[in-house]
């Protein structure tokens, strides 16, 4: 069977930031008002640049949304890998019934790819638009964009558009250089703003639990279980240990506690 | 002297032992089952991963250890509010009463005759110029103050985090107290486990534990060794029906 | 994963059970996205999923949309992917239809002023109640003041030519239209070179200057999606715009234009093509007349010259005129739509036409086209009848030289209803329009509202023209209504027929327009001119398509294959000398400069700066803030004033300002933006409404209507919306 990985191929040149990517995503996934499940950032030319005008003047604007990545950083700050990587077809997935929203994840993401739903009280995200794919149909905002920024697909099938952009295109990634979790986000030749991403950060109980609490838990429980095995093996090595066989001074005051 | 058997457990007490032991167990068991992250799992993810498969999935994994721990806290505090003239007050003067000087020395006796026998005991007893004798307990030793304290302690710091993390879908806006929660749950969690496997083997495995662990089960132990292990809960009880100590 | 959401004890059931606080949300619960009128399915439940055709109303473009219809409620608009107009796309705003429909603050029932205009006080009344007062206060006033008494504002919408049609049954002439306040300049300058309005070829093109237009953030379907395909294929796009707009970012060259200048600019141009000999001389001697007179007259508008007017190097000017020529016939000088600018907007326009002239090409790949053969016929509708009483002309006539008798000039208008001259008009008909919030100087609107008798609204929403009338009445939106077919011209994509039916039923109480006629028309003896329904008069536009009904049923669109180019071959053009005019001749007998005479624009006084108005993705004109949706994309407006004027005055960024003007007076927060000259400052529409009913943006922003001084363009009589100088300063200061 052919190995999975969806993901979106993007030409950010020809995003024109209309916002109909975003709004056709709220309204197909019901997003909750303050939060987005995606995005599109700009990059403007310097005041100088504009005070000139001509033909320096490029701006450029970038569509994103959760990048599916790799290695991803969200899913090990998750305890219960309630947020998974799908080993079908490689998207990030939160599983509703098993998030409690503890919201872990949330930080863990250099995008802010992240929220917690204010009324479901869970995480949720871009999924691709899972039902829709589900119909057999391209997420919402691949569909709904004017000039078809975004293309969508899967990186190994080589019919998909996806894989044929990648192939026939140089691309670029956006990734903070200390947090690249190498995102399956590609941006067809050049894009910007590329330092907006930010290092993942885990939330203060999880790095303590990982680097603190499970040593020390490690630590009591193997020290308590020496204990035992301590215990255990004098009691079956010296299976005669008793008092009244060893100090007969000591025998009418000695008692097993 | 006679081996009658005096009344050590109620019916109530034997009941809520065994119904907290089994909820720890199922709840331990479930509990380390849902951490699936490398990083905090702590004996590896092929346990969560079993632990899924058995119970069809990380959701219903978390459901059935949500729904034990209703249950066993719910039935604690159900316990706790009826019995608490009955049971939780003397209970807890029980295990909450420490003679320093005599706990100390339980400690240092008890634990050189668990490990390196009464020889050994004796032996360095004289060296260092103490007694080689276990001191006398109330009705419950050192050892299990020591492990009931935390147990209870800790017992409530798991139920409620535990709530707390039940809660987080409905009415908690800022999720920090849960990732907190989520934390000390399983802190306190395993170093209350620690303790279990010394009680677990001090109640059942050890030598001359027999009387103790079948008397979770009939309530009463032999007066022999009651006198022998709880000498001042035995003078306690003799003395108030004096009759019964007659041999 | 399968939904535990549904399992016989779930999570989330089970946690209720066990006493977790009873707020807690149901699975898939009532997000403020869909409010709570609908109750909203978890994704993927519903048991009955329809999918239905409809065109998009929420702006003029009309994209054909698929509605996802799930247990009777609308969960999604796509975009219909055979809708060639569109390209198959959904904008914002038409994503945004479902909020619409769902809007919790949207129009449900008639309603009758009960305190004074403004106040805000309504009792709900029911239909019968409400068609008998406005057939009541109608006829008084047909009678009182003549037929002509009455006001019509249809706005843009696939019912208003029921509208149109009432005015004529019913006997007024006074029909004014959004275009008076939009492009009738633009309609003029071309029909007065061309004899036609072009449609712009964008894909094809290879060189396009834009001034004045910004599609990248104003969308025309398919222009603005054609125009980044073309750019993509090599097509250059030069942007002049005081500001530095989305359409700028995106372009290979932008110019900073000082507003007001661009005749000099494109004088300049012709100029160059013309002195270097850069035009296809063949196409001259055929297709142009008045060359030698154009020649005589830009000799003087050098580049140079053109410089110190409009602040665009002359170096520049002069090479984009070599590249502009050397890319044509497929090269365009961008028309635009709005062009209610300045007070000689059409003669800008003129100015624009004739380098496009210069260019031959017209009716060619990547140039200007003419219209395209659509087919919809004229329903036969009886002759409307004649009112003795009635004077000679609409109320606006002659204040204006060459206005479109059938748009008028709401500004004009306006002042004459004012000035009761010369006669009076005492009542007025609006139909999804709203003057208050999108005509200059809304105090004059308010003038213009105290001399009224009688004001009836019909609209979705409670904008600020409902907020002011004595009777409201809710319409449906474009998805509950049935309508009758529209053509629509797409250039090199398409030229095809759309129409609707209902996606669900209406509404409340909403009743489109069309309806709401007929019961009017029926209480005032005009019954028979509305005897019919909207299918009958879409089966009459369709009879010589009679492929139509079968396309629009299966595809949601009809195209009819008609001709692209060359549909001016051995044809003439419909202007007196039948050629392209660069010199009209008509104007010069009506005293009018027959080529544009380049005049400067009106100087800044040191301390004002101009205000300009415009567009952007998000909304359409002023209406649409209030969508909770794209209420979040931009939930105020806001003033952009360039950071050196700005520090100058203590106004930093997000402080509020106070902006006034001969018109009146503003509050608004500053966004200091390097993109904009410093003699000019931007605002958007749409904001600091009066209307309470208008939940969530009430309270916000300014309203550029009340800044705005009301000046007109002297041809066309459009309105002239950057003519005003406003005085910024820091509020508090």
């Amino acid at each position: 069977m052919m190995k999975t990985q969806l993901a979106m191929v993007i030409d950010s040149s020809k995003c024109i930031d209309c916002k109909a990517c975003t709004v056709a995503c709220k309204v197909e996934n019901q997003v909750p008002e303050g939060h987005w499940r995606n995005w599109v950032k700009h990059a403007e030319p310097d005041a100088d640049r504009l005070a000139r005008g001509g033909k320096d003047t490029a701006g450029h604007f970038q569509p994103g949304a959760c990048m599916h990545c790799e290695e991803p950083t969200c899913v090990r700050a998750c305890p219960t890998g309630a947020t998974y990587k799908d080993e079908a077809d490689g998207s990030i997935r939160v599983d509703s019934a098993l998030c409690i929203g503890c919201g872990s994840c949330i930080p863990a993401c250099p995008y802010g790819a992240r929220y917690r739903h204010p009324e479901k009280k869970i995480v949720d995200k871009c999924d691709y638009c899972s039902a829709r794919r589900a119909r057999g149909e391209l997420p919402a905002c691949v569909v709904t964009c004017p000039t078809k920024a975004r293309t969508f697909g899967n990186l190994h099938d080589p019919k998909s558009e996806a894989a044929i952009l990648m192939a026939a295109n140089s691309t670029v990634r956006v990734a903070n250089p200390e947090s690249d979790t190498r995102p399956n986000m590609y941006y067809i030749g050049a894009t910007a703003p590329l330092n907006w991403p930010v290092k993942a950060q885990f939330p203060a109980p999880i790095s303590i639990w990982a680097k603190l609490a499970k040593p020390l838990i490690w630590g009591a429980v193997g020290l308590n279980a020496l204990g035992v095995l301590v215990m255990l093996g004098k009691q079956v090595l010296m299976a005669d240990d008793a008092p009244e066989a060893e100090d007969p001074e000591n025998q009418k005051e000695a008692t097993h506690g | 002297m006679g081996n009658r058997m005096m009344r050590r457990h109620t019916p109530a007490t034997i009941f809520m032992h065994w119904f907290n032991a089994a909820c720890w167990i199922f709840l331990l068991a479930t509990g380390i089952g849902l951490i699936k992250n490398d990083d905090l799992q702590p004996i590896g993810g092929w346990y969560a991963d079993l632990m899924r498969s058995i119970f069809g999935g990380g959701a219903n994994l978390l459901l059935a250890h949500e729904i034990c721990g209703v249950i066993w806290a719910a039935g604690f505090l159900i316990f706790g509010l009826v019995g608490i003239r009955k049971y939780v007050i003397p209970f807890v003067r029980e295990i909450a009463t420490f003679s320093p000087s005599r706990d100390l020395m339980w400690l240092v006796t008890k634990g050189i005759q668990m490990t390196l026998g009464h020889k050994a005991l004796a032996t360095i007893a004289r060296r260092f110029g103490f007694a080689a004798r276990i001191p006398d307990q109330g009705f419950y030793n050192t050892g299990q103050k020591l492990f009931a304290v935390p147990s209870l302690l800790g017992g409530v710091v798991i139920a409620v985090t535990g709530v707390i993390m039940m809660l987080s879908t409905s009415v908690i806006t800022d999720p920090t107290i849960v990732q907190w929660s989520i934390l000390i749950h399983f802190v306190t969690v395993g170093l209350v486990f620690a303790g279990l496997l010394i009680h677990i083997y001090m109640a059942s495995i050890a030598a001359g534990e027999r009387p103790a662990f079948i008397s979770m089960f009939t309530g009463t132990v032999p007066e022999d060794y009651a006198e022998h292990h709880h000498k001042l809960w035995y003078d306690e009880v003799t003395a108030a029906s004096g009759k019964e100590a007659s041999g | 994963m399968p939904n535990r959401l549904n399992a016989p004890i779930s999570r989330r059931n089970f946690l209720k059970w066990s006493g977790a606080a009873a707020a807690a949300a149901t699975a898939g619960g009532r997000t403020p996205v869909l409010h709570a009128l609908v109750p909203a399915n978890e994704p993927g439940t519903a048991s009955q999923v329809e999918h239905k055709f409809s065109v998009c109303g929420m702006c003029l473009n009309k994209c054909g949309l698929i509605a996802r219809v799930e247990d009777g409620v609308v969960t999604k608009l796509d975009p219909n992917p055979k809708f060639l107009k569109s390209r198959g796309m959904l904008c914002a705003r038409g994503n945004a239809g479902v909020t619409q429909l769902y809007d919790p603050d949207r129009l449900k029932y008639p309603l009758l002023r009960k305190g004074k205009r403004g106040e805000g006080k309504w009792q709900r009344i029911s239909w019968d109640e409400a068609l008998d007062y406005a057939a009541d206060k109608m006829k008084i006033i047909a009678e009182k003041y003549s037929r002509c008494g009455m006001l019509f504002t249809p706005g843009s919408d696939m019912q208003s030519t029921f509208v149109h049609w009432f005015a004529e049954v019913f006997g007024s002439y006074n029909i004014t239209t959004h275009e008076s306040s939009c492009l009738v300049s633009r309609n003029r300058a071309y029909l007065d070179t061309f004899g036609e309005v072009p449609f712009s070829d964008v894909l094809h093109s290879k060189y396009i200057i834009m001034a004045g237009a910004n599609r990248f953030e104003a969308l025309i379907t398919p222009d603005s999606i054609d125009l980044m395909t073309a750019r993509k294929n090599g097509c250059k796009l030069v942007v002049l715009d005081p500001r530095y707009t989305k359409t700028a970012a995106l372009a290979d060259e932008w110019y900073p234009v000082r507003p007001g200048t661009d005749m000099a600019f494109f004088l300049a141009l012709a100029h160059v093509i013309i002195m270097e000999n850069l035009y296809d001389p063949q196409f001259a001697a055929e297709k142009l007349s008045g060359l030698n007179e154009l020649a005589d007259h830009v000799m003087s508008c050098t580049p140079e010259w053109a410089e110190t007017e409009g602040d665009i190097p002359a170096a520049d000017i002069r090479r984009i005129a070599r590249e502009l020529a050397a890319a044509a016939p497929a090269a365009i000088v961008y028309p635009g739509r709005r062009t209610s600018d300045y007070i000689n907007s059409t003669q800008i326009r003129r100015s624009m036409a004739i380098v496009n002239a210069l260019l031959g090409n017209w009716d060619q790949p990547g140039g200007l086209l003419g219209a395209r053969k659509v087919g919809l016929a004229s329903p036969e509708l009886p002759e409307a009848p004649f009112y003795e009483d009635n004077p000679d002309d609409r109320l606006d006539h002659g204040r204006a030289h060459m206005m479109f008798e059938e748009e008028g000039s709401f500004k004009h208008m306006r002042d004459a209803i004012i000035e009761q001259q010369p006669y009076p008009v005492k009542g007025w008909f609006v139909y999804k329009y709203n003057p208050m919030q999108s005509l200059a100087n809304r105090r004059k609107t308010l003038e213009m509202i105290d001399k009224l008798d009688f004001i009836v609204t019909v609209d979705i929403a409670m904008s600020d023209t409902a907020w002011m009338s004595d009777l409201v009445l809710p319409a449906p939106s474009s998805l509950e209504r049935q309508d009758p077919a529209s053509g629509l011209q797409g250039s090199s994509a398409c030229a095809c027929v759309v129409t609707r039916d209902p996606v669900v039923p209406a509404l409340f109480e909403s009743r489109p327009v069309f309806d709401i006629l007929k019961g009017i028309a029926g209480r005032l003896d005009l019954g028979e001119y509305f005897d019919f329904t909207v299918a009958d008069y879409r089966k009459q536009q369709l009879r010589k398509l009679p492929d139509a009904e079968k396309a629009l049923h299966e595809d949601g669109v009809y195209y009819n294959p008609s001709k692209l180019y060359g549909v001016y071959e051995g044809r003439v053009y419909k202007t007196r000398s039948k050629k392209i005019e660069l010199h009209n001749s008509r104007y010069a007998d009506m005293g009018i400069e027959p080529m544009p005479v380049y005049q400067p624009p009106r100087q800044i006084p040191s301390d004002r700066f101009r205000l300009v108005i415009g567009r952007n993705a998000y909304f359409t004109h002023c209406s649409t803030q209030n969508n909770a949706l794209l209420h979040e994309l931009m939930p105020e407006n806001t003033l952009w004033i360039h950071p050196k004027p700005a520090s100058r005055l203590g106004i930093r960024n997000g402080s509020t300002v106070v902006v006034s003007s001969a018109a009146g007076r503003g509050e608004i927060k500053a966004e200091l933006k390097p993109g904009i000259r410093k003699d000019t400052v931007f605002m958007g529409s749409g904001f600091g409404v009066l209307s309470t009913g208008m939940s969530n943006i009430f309270g916000s922003g300014a309203c550029v209507a009340e800044l705005l001084e009301d000046y007109a363009d002297e041809l066309s009589g459009n309105s002239a919306m950057h003519e005003t100088f406003v005085q910024v300063s820091r509020k508090g200061a």
